[in-house]
């Protein structure tokens, strides 16, 4: 049916990539620029007592030292973070100081010489210290440690009177870790001072341009439109690349001004490790309610999120966190609540998943529980409660064929079938008594997943298309391409509706002086939101070359269709325009417009703040895995043997990226869940480096087999929707669920390490 | 980074009276992949001057047979000791090692060498060669001086080699053809992490099944490589069972705690240590 979109075509932006020739935030420089290296605090809390510069600045080749009371603006940006700590450090990341010299090598050397006196205060490290009522807060200006509008809840029915019918009821705490996105590039900024007025003008690995401008001109006390940010291309983000990129892009901003050099700055892995934000650790404690035939009938969870010293995504991250909570089940009776905290650590932000990787860790360890407690298989308690078509969910939506569609009964009982679960599952249980010490497990899970931003915020976007004079388009997305394949999606979009060829199109990075603010590149939203702004814009292009194909061929508009570079009117096809004439035509014959801006506005989702409910998304993701492993009872060690996972995103705009993105998410699943862990210690961050920071390896890669459903989703340009993060979600809980399958032990805390499997526990370093 | 001198001399000589010039303000780079990220972390002594690249010298880099004896250049890289057809039939258990270092790019620069002088508790290769109670030909300007690997080690990342001291060689005895031997490694991730244990054994039987030869080294869980010697003595000379193997392994994990104390690994170690002994030591042993 479709011509281009639907179909597997190569990526438009990878000859640059694999050939090495996109440039990155590092390849970029500027004639006489200078190089900034940051100061970090030497404590996790501690009063800055004294900041001596001048030996610093005594070095040959250092042009300035700022600290926090050079910012000429607001040093305090979204979410509390400092430009550079002013009176006191509040984690180990914390800068103090940037030092700016003539070469890379003089300011890491002067960056040494800054003398700083601290007195050293006691901090909080920890969920359970920060919970604390009178603990040591880590802002004084609030009451305690709960981290401002991160209090999330959802109250569906009445959960007291779901647990007196209940016939079986468990309690249940869930633990994870912080974790690093591991992006390939690091951070790299580099910032162009007063380009044509004043201001500055942001390069870099810069996942979102809008918040970083408008932190920017905060800090420089200048009027939004008077910082420029043009992303280069990114290394992988995650969503990493925010907060860290924000002070980098800040602190350069501030000495490009002070200067009027161009400022660079490139991240360290061990500076990347230290400042950039984390998957936050989650505490999740749960009670469950079900009857003996299995029937879930209430969940209550209280959740509690490591949010770190300053955080500005707690709030985002828990409200999805609130409404996914009790997972993709109908409950009739549902009480969440999720908090954020502060603690004298490294902080919390957005990493793929965006708290769902913690949650579906605990939800469906938790399924899994119950199912083992009322004597049924995890297949049988998953179909008997998971949503189905005509469904209330928790929110109070309904889920209607053709509206919101809800496919998971049919997803797992295919993977149960394709993979042979149940009798796999009884074989293996009977093998964990045998002689040999490698074991097998199988395990389950299953996801659903708001799809873009939902009440999160308003999911708006812009998307330009020019076409130019030879019939070249040009594409810009006010969303960020960060190597997920938005781009290569979003041509698809524009060539589909324009009838044309994809080599006809190229595109040019999100640049905030070209594009309307399209919000951050998060959510899974690049398609959905982004799609649908390329979807608009196309389309008023389409109707105006139409509009003088009309004139030319002399016929109605309603008759003419744009098909394999032709524009034509159906009843008298042998006639055919070329879609360069209809552009010419256009352009110098009636001096047009072939230029079109798309806004794509989805409105305001609405929900009560009483009880969370209401249309929180406009629409669901569906997921399924199923995850095979080989366990050494003897020494914990764990290998990961297959994947098997099925999505449901309505239509895959390009099926191969599609898959890519879920193999891709998946492989992180399975270092989130058995080796990743950033480990701080009273607030110091112990884990430096990718010597310690393990993530998988080629050889750690399991076997993994995907599958795509689409359904007739309308939301999203033609019925797709989101992609992105769905893969990795579900790897964590299906593993621990092969795990216990394979030995009989639950663990409920991740990363599922050598210790944790031997010893059933945690042993602190 | 700290500013030194890069000097790639043409033969071994000429990094012998080098070394003998500047001593301590000197240093080898033969890899580099323990040196280069010792720079990085700035944990090389302030008053280095030149780095001496001995990568490219042919006269270290050989592996061959003399008489009764392996010999290795001790430039040569844990690929070529791991494909070494000699080495895979005379000590297959170095191959074995040599082949579970990093990864491919770390194999490729990797030396043995260096991997005995940084000394770090973790190495791969030092077990191996512990058990086969390898000799280092020691090398100071024309003088050359020999002694047994262990008695190299002094301290974790410590060797008592002298400043103007170099490693030439590796050397040590053919394993007999009846003599087995075996070399197991435990980590995290299944490629480029360090053990969490290593375990090299060497192992003979007489006719009677007698243990007429048993060695055991390990890494990561001694501050020092070394021997286990009470280890070795429950089996010297015994027809071994599955209750004194049983044994062997829980003595090997008594001798680690005894050397190492009790550390936040011990409560994990000392259950894996035992078993993955026991399991090293039936590969290598038949049992009555
Ligand atoms: C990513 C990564 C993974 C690794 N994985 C492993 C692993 O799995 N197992 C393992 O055991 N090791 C591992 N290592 C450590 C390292 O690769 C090995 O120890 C290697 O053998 C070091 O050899 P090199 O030639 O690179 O030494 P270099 O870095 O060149 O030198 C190391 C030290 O030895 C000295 N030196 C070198 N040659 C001589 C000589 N002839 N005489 C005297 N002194 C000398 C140098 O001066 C220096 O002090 C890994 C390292 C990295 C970076």
């Amino acid at each position: 049916m479709y011509k281009i979109v639907n179909k597997s075509v190569e990526r438009i932006d990878v000859y640059e990539k694999v050939t090495g020739k996109a440039k990155y935030g590092a390849d970029l420089n500027c004639g006489s620029q200078l190089y900034a290296k940051t100061v970090y605090s030497r404590y996790p809390h501690a009063k800055i007592l004294k900041i001596d510069t001048k030996e610093a600045e005594g070095l040959e080749g250092v042009i300035m030292v700022i600290t926090a009371k050079d910012v000429p603006g607001n040093n305090i940006m979204f979410g509390k973070f400092p430009v550079l700590a002013q009176n006191e450090v509040k984690y180990i990341g914390d800068g103090v100081a940037v030092v700016a010299a003539e070469s890379k090598e003089i300011a890491e050397k002067a960056a040494k010489l800054v003398r700083v006196e601290y007195e050293e205060l006691p901090g909080v490290f920890d969920l359970e210290e920060a919970k604390v009522e009178n603990s040591k807060r880590v802002h004084s200006e609030i009451e305690n440690n709960f981290i401002e509008h991160s209090h999330h809840l959802l109250r569906s029915g009445d959960v007291e009177k779901g647990f007196k019918e209940a016939e079986v009821i468990l309690e249940r705490t869930y633990r994870t870790q912080f974790v690093d996105q591991a992006y390939i590039e690091p951070e790299a900024v580099i910032v162009l001072p007063d380009p044509y007025k004043i201001g500055v003008e942001i390069h870099g690995s810069i996942q979102n341009p809008y918040t970083i401008r408008e932190n920017v001109a905060t800090v420089l006390g200048l009027k939004i439109n008077q910082v420029r940010v043009i992303q280069s291309t990114i290394g992988g983000s995650f969503g990493g690349k925010d907060e860290s990129v924000m002070l980098m892009a800040a602190r350069c901003a501030v000495i490009a001004l002070k200067t009027g050099r161009p400022v660079k700055m490139v991240l360290t892995r061990e500076e990347s490790f230290l400042e950039s934000s984390k998957r936050h650790p989650f505490q999740a404690n749960y009670k469950i309610g079900a009857k003996k035939d299995g029937s879930i009938v209430a969940v209550e969870n209280k959740v509690y999120v490591q949010g770190g010293a300053y955080n500005n995504k707690a709030s985002f991250a828990n409200w999805r966190a609130s409404i996914h909570a009790a997972g993709p089940y109908t409950i009739p009776h549902i009480k969440t609540d999720i908090y954020g905290l502060y603690t004298h650590t490294i902080y919390g932000g957005a990493y793929r998943g965006f708290s769902a990787p913690q949650m579906v860790f605990a939800t469906e360890s938790l399924i899994d529980e119950l199912a083992e407690e009322l004597k049924m298989s995890p297949q049988e308690i998953r179909l008997k409660n998971c949503l189905k078509p005509g469904d209330e969910m928790g929110t109070g939506q309904i889920l209607l064929p053709g509206k919101i569609p809800a496919p998971l009964e049919k997803m797992i009982r295919e993977i149960c079938r394709k993979t042979d679960f149940e009798s796999k599952r009884k074989k293996y249980i009977q093998e964990r008594e045998g002689f040999n010490p490698l074991k097998k497990g199988i395990g389950l899970s299953c996801t659903f997943r708001g799809a873009g931003l939902g009440g999160e915020g308003i999911d708006t976007a812009s998307a330009t298309v020019t076409i130019d004079i030879d019939g070249s388009i040009l594409i810009q997305s006010g969303l960020v391409e960060m190597g997920q394949g938005m781009r290569t999606a979003h041509a698809q979009i524009v060539a589909e509706v324009l009838g044309v060829s994809l080599d006809r199109i190229t595109f040019g990075n999100t640049d905030t002086a070209v594009t309307m603010d399209s919000g951050a590149t998060v959510a899974s939203r690049g398609i959905l939101a982004g799609g649908n702004a390329m979807l608009i814009a196309a389309t008023e292009l389409l109707q105006r070359l139409h509009q003088q194909a009309s004139i030319m061929l002399n016929c109605n508009i309603e008759n003419l269709i744009s098909e394999n570079e032709f524009i034509f009117n159906k009843s008298k096809p042998d006639k055919k325009l070329t879609f360069e004439e209809v552009v010419k035509e256009c352009l110098k014959g009636q001096g047009l417009s072939l230029s079109a801006q798309g806004w794509y506005n989805p409105g305001p989702e609405k929900l009560s703040p009483e009880t969370g409910r209401g249309k929180a998304y406009p629409t669901y993701s569906y997921g399924t895995a199923v995850a095979e492993l080989r366990v050494d009872v003897q020494t914990g060690k764990i290998n990961v043997e297959k994947i098997t996972a099925a999505y449901e995103i309505g239509k895959a705009i390009n099926p191969q990226i599609a898959k890519s993105q879920f193999y891709g998410g998946i492989l992180q699943g399975v270092g989130y869940a058995i080796m990743e862990e950033m480990r701080t210690k009273d607030g110091y961050l112990k884990t430096k480096n990718f010597d310690d920071f393990l993530i998988p390896s080629s050889a750690d890669m399991p076997e993994m087999e995907v599958t795509i459903y689409e359904s007739d989703d309308p939301v999203g340009p033609f019925g797709a929707k989101s992609v992105g993060e769905l893969g990795i979600e579900l790897i964590a809980p299906a593993l621990a669920n092969a795990l216990y399958n394979a030995t009989g032990k639950r663990i409920r805390e991740l990363p599922l390490n050598l210790e944790r499997v031997l010893l059933g526990k945690t042993l602190k370093k | 980074m700290q500013d030194f001198n890069f000097i790639k001399p043409t033969n071994l000589e000429e990094v012998s009276s080098l070394l003998i010039n500047y001593k301590d303000k000197a240093r080898l780079i033969a890899g580099g992949t323990d040196l280069i990220i010792a720079l990085r972390e700035e944990r090389l002594p302030s008053n280095l001057e030149i780095i001496i690249d001995i990568s490219h010298l042919k006269e270290l880099d050989y592996i061959r047979e003399e008489g009764g004896y392996l010999r290795i250049g001790s430039g040569a890289t844990h690929v070529e000791i791991a494909q070494n057809e000699l080495i895979k039939r005379y000590a297959p258990l170095l191959s074995q090692a040599a082949s579970l270092i990093g990864s491919p790019q770390i194999r490729n620069r990797g030396s043995i060498a260096g991997n005995i002088v940084t000394a770090s508790p973790a190495a791969d290769a030092v077990p191996a060669l512990i058990v086969l109670d390898s000799r280092l030909v020691i090398r100071k300007g024309q003088e050359k001086r020999e002694e047994l690997l262990q008695k190299v080690f002094v301290g974790p990342y410590k060797v008592n080699l002298k400043s103007d001291e170099l490693v030439e060689e590796i050397y040590f005895k053919k394993l007999p053809q009846k003599a087995k031997s075996d070399f197991s490694k435990l980590v995290r991730r299944n490629a480029v992490d360090k053990s969490r244990v290593n375990l090299a054994v060497v192992a003979q039987q007489n006719e009677d099944k007698k243990v007429i030869d048993i060695k055991i080294s390990a890494g990561s869980i001694t501050p020092l490589p070394q021997r286990f010697k009470e280890a070795e003595d429950l089996l010297l000379g015994e027809i071994p069972t599955a209750n004194l193997i049983q044994k062997t392994g829980e003595k090997v994990a008594e001798e680690m705690m005894v050397k190492s104390g009790y550390r936040w690994s011990t409560e994990y170690k000392e259950p894996v240590v035992k078993s993955l002994m026991v399991r090293a030591l039936n590969r290598v042993l038949e049992v009555e």
